[in-house]
Formats: C-alpha cells, sequence, structure tokens
C-alpha cells in the first residue's frame, strides 16, 4: 500500500516536473507525438500507421452503453454494429434463399425450413469478439498504446481520459485526432420512443427481435439492410418511409431495391409517419401511424421496433466547445479542410465525424492513413473524397460509383449524358426460377468527345464484387469504350457491363436476350 | 453485220468441232454450266452456329450482307449446349448450403435428374432463341455438314447442294479429345464432357483424368454433389499454365474439399466388371530416381471422365483440299486479322486453338464482320488482356501474365509482386473454410498491372471491372488511390500493401 500510495506520489511530481519545464523552457516533451481519439476504423488505421512511421502513439476507445444497455469491444461502428454484422446477417438471409433454391437445383429439402436467430447471432457476435481481440493484438504488435478510457479535449495539446469507474489520466500530444464517429438517432417527437431499439442493438439481442416495425428516414441504407435480412431469415419486417429510400443515392436504383423486396415479402408503409408507440401488457408494442397520403390513422402490433432516422456525431463529451472547436449548426459535425485539419490548430478530425465526410470505413481507413503520413512529415497527400464507391447490402444488392443519373443530368444537362442500360438475368436465376425483373445496370456517361463514364450503378447478387473493379476503372477515368473493348468474362452478371449497349434515348427495349 | 455473222459462225463451228474431238472437254463445259446453275452465291457463307459463327454472321447481316449459317447440330455451339452454362448453375449452387450461419437440420441428397432436366430445358430455350435471332436477321440456317469442295472458286457443298461466298468463316469450334484403344485399352469405356451433361443420376464412384480446367470443374461439381471422385493427373499439380501461385493453390483446395488427387499418375488400361469399371492406374514415384512405375487399381467406378484436352473440328470439312495451314494439333492458322492461308476464307474461335473462350469467339467474329463489310481496314480482336475464369471451388479469375510470363520477358528486376491471402468473411462463422488468395504482377518503375491472378469466393464476378482497368493500363498506384468497397473481398486488391 505504501508503496503504491509513493508510485501515485512519483507520478504526480513527475508530471508537475513537465508541466513545470515546458512552461519554463518553451520546449514542449509530450507524452506522444499523436493521441488518437476513437478506436474505430478511421482511429485505428490512423494510429497504427502512425506507430509505423515511427511516431509515439496512443489510441483512446470508449463505448457509452446504447439507452437499451448494449455496448461492445475496440473496433468501432464497423466491426461491431455496422458493416460487419450486417453482412453477415445479410449472407444468412442469402443463405436462406438459396437452401430454397436448392430444391430446383436437385436437393432434396424439408418442405418447411425455420431459422433460429439464437444460433446466427451467437455465432454472428462470438465472431466480432475474436475482431475485438485482433484488433488489440494488432495494437499491441504495432507498440500503440491503448486505453479502454473516454477522452476529452483539455487544450489543443492536453486529453483527459477517464475509465469506466472514473479514474483520471492526462495525456499530452503534439497532435490530437479525433475520430468517435457517430450513432445512432432517435427520434425526438414520438411518445414511447424509449421503446425501440436501434442498429447499436439489433445485432447484439440475445432472442429474436420477431415481428419488427422499422421507421427508416433520410438516406438510411441501414434500416433497409435490416429490414432485409430479416425478412430473409423468415421474420415478418414492415418498413415505414416518410418521402423515399436510399435518399442521396439514384432514385431509379433505389426503386429497383425496393421493389425487389417488397416482391420477396418486405412490407412497405410508404408515406407514413409513426405517431406513438404503446407497450401492451403483454409487452408487445403498438404502433400507432398516419398514413400522409389518406390522412387516416393505424395501428399494428410488433415484437420490436427499431429506429432507422440517421446518425449523430459523437462529440458531447470531447470538450469540443471549451476549445473553439467549430461544428456544423445542423448536423453537429465538426467542420474540417481538405486535410482533416479543425479550426484549432493541432486538432484534426476524420471519419465519420468530419462535416460532409461518407460515412464509410474505406474512406475513414485512407483517410486516416493519409493524416498519420503527413503528420510524421512523409507525406504531403491529401484524402481524395471524390469517386468513392459504395454498396447497399440489401437482398438485392446495389453498388455504384460517381453520380446517379439525377445528378449527371443536373450537372451536364439531359442532353450531355448518354445513359447505357441493361436488365440482365444472372444465370443462377433460371433453373432456381427466381424472378430477376430488378437485375439492372446503367452507365451514364458523358454524351461528347469520348464519353467518359460519369456514373455507373449495378443491381444484382455479388454487387459489391461486381463493382470494386469497375471502380478502379472509374478511377482511371475509363470512357464507354473502355468497357465495350474489353472482353466479357463469360457466363457471369459482371459481364453485362461490357455488353451494355441500348441506350435509354433510343427508347428500345433494353433486355438482354442470349450472346 | 455479215462479217460478225461469219465470224461467229466460224466460232461456234470451231467449239463444235472442239466438243466433238475432245469429249472431256465438252463434260467439262457442261459440268460447269450445270454447276453455274446450283450454286447459291451469298455474301458471306459461316460454317458452325456457335458463339463465334452467329455472332459473326448476325454482325455481317446487320450491315447488310446476305448471310447463311451452316450448322450440324443445334444452335448455340459448345457453349449453349455443353459445358458452360451447366457448370456454372451446377458449381454456383454446390458450395451455398454448406454450414450456414442459421442452424436447420436438413438431409441434402442431390437427385440429378431433376437438375439435368431444367438444365435441358433451359439450353432447348436457348437453341429457340438463336434459332429466332438468325430468322430475324434474315439469315438463312442450313442444317448439314459442310465440306469444301474442289472447286476453282472457295465452294461449300452441304447435303448436295453448293454454297459460295467472297467470304466465308470458318467457326466449327472443337470437341473433346479422346484416348485410342491402342493407347489405352478400354479407353472408349470413358466418357468426356460432352457425355457428362447427358448423365442422369449422379455416379456414386468418379474418376476423373486430366489437370486443365475443364478436369477441375468437372472433378469440383462431382464431389461436391456427392459422388466419391478423384482426379488424376499426370504432374504434381493442376492448371500448369496459370500463375503458380494459382495452380499450387487450387490443387491444395481440390484436396482440402475432399477430392482424391492422385498426382504422377496415368491410366494404364480400363476394364469393365459387374460392379463397374476397374482401372489400371500407374504413379511415378519421383523420389526415386528410375522411371519405376507403381500400379494400382481403382475399382466400382460408375464413370470414368477423360478431360485431357480439346481438339479441332476440322475432319469432313476438306480444308487441307483447299490448302488451309493448320498448326500440329490441326487448328487452323490464322494471322491478327482471322484471315487463313486462303484469301476469302477466314476462321474464328476455338477451331483456331487460341484463347477458347465464347466472348473471344464473339469478338472475333463480330470485329472480322465490321472488317469485311463495313470498311474497317483495322478492325481486330486484341487478344491482350482477356479475362478468364475457371469455376473450381472457389473460382478462380485470371488476367494477363503470369509471374513466370512476366519475368521472362520483362526481366526478374522490373517485375514486382505483390500478394495476399485471407479467409473470406463469408467463412467467418462456417466449419468449412476456404482461403481467398490474390496476386498482383507489376512491372517497371510505374508498376504497371500487367497480370491480376485469384482464388476465391467471388474470384467469378471480382474480375471483369478489375479486366477493364488492366486494359486501360492501370498502375499499382491507380489500385491505391482507388476507395475500397467494405466489407468485400475485392476491396483487398485496392489495398494491398
Amino acid at each position: 500500500m505504501a508503496a503504491l500510495w509513493k508510485g501515485r506520489r512519483r507520478w504526480k511530481t513527475n508530471n508537475y516536473f513537465k508541466v513545470l519545464a515546458r512552461s519554463l523552457t518553451g520546449k514542449y516533451e509530450y507524452d506522444y507525438d499523436l493521441v488518437v481519439i476513437g478506436g474505430g476504423s478511421g482511429g485505428l488505421a490512423c494510429s497504427k500507421e502512425a506507430a509505423q512511421l515511427g511516431q509515439k502513439v496512443a489510441v483512446l476507445d470508449y463505448v457509452e452503453p446504447s439507452a437499451k444497455g448494449t455496448k461492445w469491444g475496440l473496433g468501432g461502428t464497423c466491426v461491431n454494429v455496422g458493416c460487419i454484422p450486417k453482412k453477415l446477417m445479410h449472407q444468412a438471409a442469402l443463405l436462406g434463399t438459396a437452401v430454397k433454391d436448392a430444391k430446383k437445383y436437385g436437393w432434396q429439402i424439408p418442405e418447411t425450413l425455420s431459422h433460429d436467430w439464437g444460433t446466427m447471432a451467437g455465432a454472428v457476435q462470438n465472431y466480432v469478439k475474436s475482431l475485438n481481440w485482433g484488433h488489440r493484438v494488432q495494437l499491441n504488435d504495432k507498440k500503440v498504446k491503448y486505453l479502454n478510457m473516454k477522452g476529452s479535449l483539455v487544450d489543443e495539446n492536453t486529453v483527459k481520459a477517464f475509465t469506466k469507474a472514473g479514474k483520471e489520466t492526462t495525456l499530452t500530444a503534439k497532435n490530437i485526432v479525433i475520430a468517435t464517429g457517430g450513432r445512432p438517432k432517435c427520434p425526438t417527437n414520438i411518445p414511447g420512443v424509449e421503446h425501440g431499439i436501434t442498429s447499436d442493438d439489433v445485432f447484439w439481442l440475445k432472442n429474436s427481435p420477431g415481428k419488427t416495425y422499422i421507421l427508416n428516414v433520410y438516406s438510411s441504407d441501414v434500416g433497409l439492410e435490416c429490414a432485409g435480412f430479416l425478412t430473409g431469415i423468415g421474420l415478418d419486417a414492415t418498413i415505414m418511409v416518410r418521402s423515399v429510400a436510399l435518399r442521396g443515392f439514384d432514385q431509379q436504383m433505389s426503386g429497383l431495391v425496393t421493389d425487389y423486396m417488397e416482391a420477396y415479402g418486405t412490407k412497405f408503409a410508404w408515406k407514413c409517419v409513426p405517431r406513438r408507440i404503446d407497450k401492451l401488457p403483454s409487452g408487445a408494442l403498438q404502433v400507432t401511424w398516419t398514413d400522409t397520403q389518406t390522412d387516416s390513422q393505424h395501428q399494428d402490433t410488433y415484437d420490436t421496433v427499431l429506429w432507422a432516422v440517421g446518425r449523430a456525431p459523437e462529440t458531447k463529451a470531447l470538450g469540443l466547445d471549451k476549445l473553439g472547436v467549430q461544428l456544423n449548426k445542423e448536423t453537429g459535425k465538426i467542420i474540417v479542410g481538405a486535410d482533416e485539419s479543425t479550426s484549432v490548430p493541432n486538432i484534426y478530425a476524420f471519419g465519420d465525424i468530419g462535416e460532409g465526410r461518407p460515412e464509410l470505413t474505406p474512406t475513414a481507413i485512407k483517410a486516416g492513413r493519409l493524416l498519420a503520413r503527413r503528420l510524421a512529415g512523409q507525406s504531403t497527400q491529401l484524402m481524395n473524397y471524390d469517386n468513392v464507391p459504395t454498396t447497399v447490402f440489401t437482398p438485392l444488392e446495389y453498388a455504384c460509383v460517381g453520380l446517379s443519373e439525377e445528378e449527371a443530368e443536373r450537372r451536364h444537362g439531359k442532353d450531355g449524358i448518354e445513359v447505357y442500360h441493361a436488365f440482365y438475368k444472372p444465370l443462377e436465376f433460371t433453373v432456381a426460377e427466381r424472378d430477376a425483373s430488378q437485375c439492372y445496370l446503367k452507365v451514364v456517361c458523358e454524351s461528347s468527345g469520348n464519353q467518359k463514364i460519369v456514373g455507373l450503378h449495378f443491381t444484382g447478387p455479388n454487387a459489391g464484387e461486381v463493382t470494386q473493379g469497375f471502380a478502379l476503372g472509374f478511377q482511371c477515368g475509363a470512357t464507354y469504350s473502355d468497357l465495350l473493348n474489353t472482353v466479357g468474362i463469360h457466363p457471369t452478371c459482371a459481364e453485362e457491363m461490357t455488353k451494355v449497349h441500348i441506350t435509354k434515348r433510343s427508347g428500345l427495349d433494353p433486355t438482354v436476350t442470349g450472346c | 453485220m455479215a462479217l460478225l455473222m461469219q465470224l461467229t459462225h466460224t466460232h461456234a463451228s470451231r467449239c463444235g468441232l472442239r466438243l466433238k474431238l475432245f469429249p472431256h472437254i465438252r463434260r467439262t463445259l457442261i459440268r460447269r454450266r450445270s454447276m453455274a446453275e446450283d450454286i447459291t452465291r451469298l455474301d458471306f457463307l459461316v460454317i458452325g452456329g456457335g458463339s463465334g459463327g452467329l455472332a459473326g454472321a448476325r454482325r455481317a447481316a446487320e450491315l447488310g450482307a446476305v448471310t447463311a449459317v451452316v450448322e450440324c447440330h443445334k444452335l448455340g455451339g459448345t457453349c449453349v449446349s455443353k459445358p458452360l452454362p451447366h457448370i456454372n448453375l451446377g458449381s454456383y449452387f454446390v458450395h451455398c448450403p454448406t454450414a450456414p450461419p442459421g442452424h436447420f437440420i436438413v438431409s441434402l441428397c442431390f437427385i440429378n435428374a431433376t437438375l439435368k432436366a431444367k438444365r435441358d430445358a433451359y439450353v432447348s430455350n436457348l437453341n429457340r432463341i438463336y434459332r429466332n435471332n438468325l430468322d430475324k436477321s434474315k439469315i438463312q440456317t442450313i442444317q448439314g455438314d459442310a465440306k469444301f469442295t474442289n472447286n476453282p472458286e472457295p465452294t461449300v457443298e452441304v447435303n448436295g447442294k453448293k454454297y459460295t461466298a467472297p467470304h466465308i468463316l470458318i467457326a466449327t469450334g472443337g470437341r473433346p479429345s479422346a484416348l485410342s484403344e491402342e493407347e489405352v485399352p478400354g479407353a472408349s469405356l470413358g466418357i468426356t464432357s460432352d457425355g457428362f451433361f447427358e448423365l442422369e443420376s449422379l455416379p456414386k464412384r468418379s474418376v476423373v483424368v486430366g489437370a486443365g480446367y475443364i478436369a477441375v470443374e468437372m472433378a469440383g461439381i462431382l464431389s461436391t454433389l456427392g459422388s466419391k471422385t478423384s482426379l488424376l493427373i499426370r504432374q504434381s499439380g493442376v492448371l500448369r499454365n496459370f500463375d503458380s501461385y494459382i495452380s499450387t493453390n487450387c490443387t491444395k483446395e481440390l484436396q482440402n474439399s475432399g477430392i482424391d488427387l492422385w498426382k504422377n499418375s496415368e491410366v494404364k488400361s480400363v476394364k469393365k466388371t459387374d460392379s463397374g469399371l476397374e482401372l489400371a492406374i500407374a504413379t511415378k514415384d519421383l523420389e526415386k530416381k528410375n522411371d519405376e512405375e507403381k500400379i494400382s487399381t481403382i475399382g466400382q467406378v460408375d464413370c470414368l471422365l477423360w478431360a485431357i484436352g480439346r481438339q479441332p473440328n476440322t475432319s469432313g470439312l476438306n480444308i487441307g483440299g483447299i490448302g488451309l495451314e493448320t498448326d500440329e494439333r490441326g487448328h487452323i492458322v490464322v494471322d491478327e486479322f482471322q484471315n487463313t492461308s486462303r484469301p476469302g476464307i477466314y476462321a474464328v474461335g476455338d477451331v483456331c486453338g487460341k484463347a477458347l473462350l465464347t466472348p473471344v469467339a464473339i469478338a472475333a467474329g463480330r470485329k472480322l464482320a465490321h472488317r469485311l463489310f463495313e470498311g474497317k481496314k483495322d478492325s481486330k480482336l486484341d487478344y491482350s488482356c482477356i479475362p478468364t475464369v475457371v469455376f473450381s471451388h472457389p473460382p478462380i479469375g485470371t488476367v494477363g501474365l503470369t509471374e513466370e510470363e512476366a519475368i521472362q520477358t520483362r526481366g526478374k528486376e522490373n517485375v514486382k509482386i505483390y500478394k495476399t491471402s485471407f479467409t473470406p468473411m463469408y467463412h467467418a462463422i462456417t466449419s468449412r473454410k476456404s482461403q481467398c488468395i490474390m496476386k498482383l504482377v507489376c512491372v517497371g518503375k510505374e508498376e504497371k498491372v500487367i497480370g491480376l491472378h485469384m482464388q476465391g469466393l467471388g474470384c467469378d464476378e471480382m474480375l471483369q471491372g478489375f479486366a477493364v482497368a488492366i486494359k486501360m493500363g492501370a498502375t499499382k498506384s491507380d489500385f491505391d488511390r482507388t476507395v475500397a468497397i467494405h466489407p468485400t473481398s475485392s476491396e483487398e486488391f485496392v489495398t494491398m500493401r
């Protein structure tokens, strides 16, 4: 005990002398070259890159439990409550469809097939935990100091951190990076909102969510993806959309995605708004809503209500206002420059927390690595946020890169673009006798010159795998004839992109018929 | 006038005199006249209604050429009727129901007849679609075997009728090679890939012989559908013409999937017994430096599948009679514009022996049509950077040069390799695992990507976009500048270090 007390006093004395030395000599000796607040996709990439470049780095990660008490380990949203568990559950749903197709392929499958949530969720959760562990090991290997503590800014070179139990630590750093990401929002004006869960909770449920109601607002693809896999594993899912689904995405493609989901059993309540949620004595949740088109009121009972109304940046506990770090008034996100700098020198921010940045793991990772290189003086390269490809993992996947058709028209004028398109049928759907009406692709090009591609869109199986290479081509400035000059790979869905030749302008039927 | 009549009269009498004196000339004259009546003249005559022939014919017809296609079997050729769609249908599906994340108790048993019926229906439908397409394009279809005649002008005879055109395209494709009874007694007891798709039921015990992509695909399908399968290869790995990273990995994946792989082995003889076929197999022991072979037997074999290569369909065409140059394996030799050694005669597709792929045949056929009927003198197919996929389990995708080819042509010091391997997330919670391997072959200071090779789940759909970029001349830094799509396997290509 005495030793411990002595040690504590020694630490306090050391720290005092450090601060004193700093103010007397003007020479700064920081604890770290870089402190990163936030151990998600961006924060981890940035800290590991910096350490590899010889910097002394610490990363702070802390998960505030959700309203329902869900919490998780190192890795951030993507690993714990985003991309990873979402894609695995999407995969579970696809397998359910594949097993149904199996009968047509000659497999003897029993008439009724059931899905066990517990088995799936348990396996997914275990995998996520293995990733948490993997990240910790990686940080250790790369000599990044990991602190499971909640950080907040004291000044532009000082961070105060607290453990769950309230124990405090102060760290000084030459540069501080904020990569705290975001958390799901809840609606603010609906009585009974506390009865609902968010994407923070759905992947960690021990029991099946049962009959689920999802409110989908803004550009949320999370809501659609959840509705998709819940339907796919055999649950009754209703998704309520106030105006349009996938706002900001190409609306024709968005329509194909939702048409497919409707055809495969997801219930859509378009142009409706929920009014209240009541918990019934049975434990079930009664949702009351208004159909804005008919102005009529409706009610139904569900086991689970899931809010997918957008995400809010995690800035509350950071102490940003004290330091004068400027935030966007509307979104609350940190205003950042092209080099991820904030309004305060030595403080940087990137990833989901940055205003105007895509909320995507790969851009956070890339931006984080480039920032680390710049801060270590190894590079001046800035992150290029153009040409970012993305995929929505709905039952019919949708991937795209570049402009939507609407945006392309806005920028170039209707006559300034040429849209090549095709409805195709994946070969695998044929024997399975599956409807492929929404399997579609379109290439939006400039109509003049060498017809440079400005947008590329694809719905179909494995859309993400199909599109990555095309995104590379897009990055290289591909034109329509670059697509046509590439020999197709047969038989695949991707080859249709190299064969597309019907324009929207011609009005001809774009359905592919044989070679 | 009188002088003219006198001269004419004299000429006719001279001819008459000649005919009387030399009867064979008379016969020749008469034949030429009657031949001139019997020969149908076209602008474009296509022999072979497969991928290449149909594509060339349709494009030519669109450009205004009077066209006919000669086909001795069903329209669509190998691609439609035989391996490709079926392999994909079979192999795509089979990897899905093994160890899903959810939990269900099901006894999976595969009935080939169901699949065959559906597949046959799909293929018949395609045959019909091709027929309709030809009719719509006003292309005459001639059913029968074609043969070049000895006429001075290139002429083709089908069922006793003759056809000629200033442009004749040979697109007769190929067929599986077979061993003779002299080479391997009992060889004819086995089937080839053509016979594979006629199987009504799944063989209990299969032996596939061959190390090429067809052998790999067939063995994979049979094994995964539940047939106990052995694969016999003459050397130590499959796909020896692919990048060694792929060859090694594919060989390993085959073994991991439960296929009984016999390396350095050849079938010596095949015998029919009451319980099925019995194969005598000779295996070389490479550790012993002599040529000593160990003889083993595999018995009770229901299906012996020879997948030892393909040969061009040229017998019966009489191409020797018209002086077309062929290589040592019988493929028709063509230049970069698909010209054969005889002006006015061209060849595309498998019959040429280069890049035996449907899209290649289609593209070459179309380019030729544009050159012949649209005056595009330079229209030809660029055979570099042709992407290709093998539907193994998991699938393989490859485009450009192998590492070995790159080193040979550019020098080791100019070649930089990037490689990665990982377990795809699909296997995060399955007990069965397969790897995904990826390799980029880069050359020069700017690290231009001249080869891309991969094997793993999704690689079949991944390759196309990368092929576009590589054909455009993408460099490693273009790859690095491209943002990843997450979570996918393909993103590993743009984040390789």
